[in-house]
């Protein structure tokens, strides 16, 4: 097959299977849409993951790359939270004080391995020096976190009630990703410079803020787009007010259907 | 924040959480190298070009799913149908104009196309950053007896 014809197959079409699948699997009514659209989504999830073997000419293939090295502790991670969240003070279908540990150690596992990959020699390398896509998404997801975690801290103040150990969490995310970020830019690690790292957070920057920009020009044309065409609509059917008789009726019917005992 | 009275809405002052250290970061990183600022431009205009157009068309597959309620509306699937094309026409104009928003790439589809896989890898460390952090807040409320309710006689 034509190198072009492959990466169209391996990534392009992979990468679309996957965005139709996750929007089939989620917004799809009917079971059997479901099912394919998930379907869909891990057979281009796998595709994507296979670009390193299956793409070796593509500079693309780095982006395979990238997610074959971070999903090992962002798995770790996201299971790890769902095992401490369900073994709090659920209502039902709570897990055990084990799984609870269990869960913890996920986290901190997971995370100290994406440490890892900034801080010592785990550093995702395709295919002889540091995969491009790590320098864009390490940044970013710090920095996001940041963001994330003090709109969290301002929200948890505004419509919490006694909430201070949530805020608290939140503020030391915050904090910790902030001296993490600090931590990047000015000291060198192993494989990325701090020069480097300090550039690549700045781009990191642009691109972040670039993506809501356009993020929020599509919703604000989706929503004129829809506002426009709703208020083409014709009103619906309006009803007459009901008259004594239906009243006196509906009256007799609630009467009828009410039982209740006297008061003790 | 909620004690103190204020004149900013609440999504102000969301907003102004959100960016305020972001930016104090930003800044430490502008000072701390001589900052690329030329290619930070481009690397603005050119997520946004994408994120605009790609969004555009997720908004576009909601449509399908909206339409199984309303009757199948045209209208409104033609205007998002024309605001994918006015995204993807505007990126690929300002790509053809010589070096305006080119990066290391030696053709307009290169260029386009690297944008779209610098869009997957941005939107990736912010999904990763959201469980993050919405794992641990929902960690904590949880771990958490509720609160009983008190009820007050009048």
């Amino acid at each position: 097959m034509e190198e072009a014809m492959q990466a169209l197959v391996f990534f392009w079409f992979a990468g679309l299977a996957c965005m139709t699948g996750f929007m089939l699997g989620f917004f799809a009514k009917a079971d059997n849409v479901r099912k394919v659209g998930a379907a869909l989504m891990v057979l281009g999830f796998l595709s994507l993951l296979a670009t390193p073997w299956t793409l070796t000419f593509s500079p693309s293939s780095a982006f395979g790359h990238l997610l074959g090295s971070i999903l090992g502790p962002c798995v770790l991670m996201g299971v790890g939270f769902y095992q401490i969240t369900f073994s709090g003070h659920v209502p039902v279908g709570r897990l055990s004080p084990g799984e609870r540990k269990t869960g913890f150690a996920m986290v901190i596992v997971g995370f100290v391995w994406l440490e890892a990959m900034h801080w010592w020699i785990l550093t995702p390398t395709y295919p002889n020096e540091v995969n491009r896509y790590w320098l864009i998404f390490w940044p970013t997801f710090l920095l996001f976190g940041v963001a994330c975690s003090c709109t969290t801290y301002a929200l948890v103040g505004h419509v919490g009630n006694q909430r201070n150990q949530e805020q608290r969490l939140m503020m030391l995310i915050a904090v910790f990703f902030g001296i993490l970020l600090v931590l990047g830019i000015l000291v060198d690690g192993p494989n990325v410079l701090r020069e480097s790292f300090a550039s690549a957070l700045f781009l990191a920057g642009a691109d972040l803020f670039g993506l809501l920009a356009g993020a929020a020009l599509a919703i604000v044309l989706f929503t004129l787009v829809m506002a426009l065409y709703e208020s083409q609509q014709p009103s619906p059917l309006q009803l007459n007010s009901p008259s004594k008789g239906q009243l006196q009726q509906a009256a007799e019917m609630i009467s009828a259907n009410l039982t209740g005992g006297e008061e003790e | 924040m909620t004690n103190v009275p204020s004149s900013f809405p609440v999504p102000a002052k969301l907003l102004i959480w959100a960016v305020a250290p972001t930016s104090l970061l930003l800044g430490l990183a502008a000072w701390s190298v001589s900052p690329p600022f030329q290619d930070a431009l481009v690397r603005f205009t050119n997520s946004m070009l994408t994120s605009f157009t790609l969004f555009s068309l997720m908004l576009l597959l909601t449509l399908l799913v909206y339409g199984d309620r309303r009757k199948r509306p045209v209208a409104p699937f033609f205007g998002m149908v024309l605001s994918v094309a006015a995204g993807s026409a505007l990126t690929y104009f300002f790509l053809s104009q010589g070096d305006l928003l080119m990066e290391d790439n030696g053709s307009v589809r290169a260029q386009a196309l690297s944008n779209i896989i610098r869009f997957a890898t941005t939107l990736v460390a912010m999904l990763v950053s959201v469980m993050v952090v919405a794992g641990s807040l929902f960690s904590s409320l949880m771990s958490a007896p509720p609160a009983p309710v008190v009820f007050e006689e009048e």
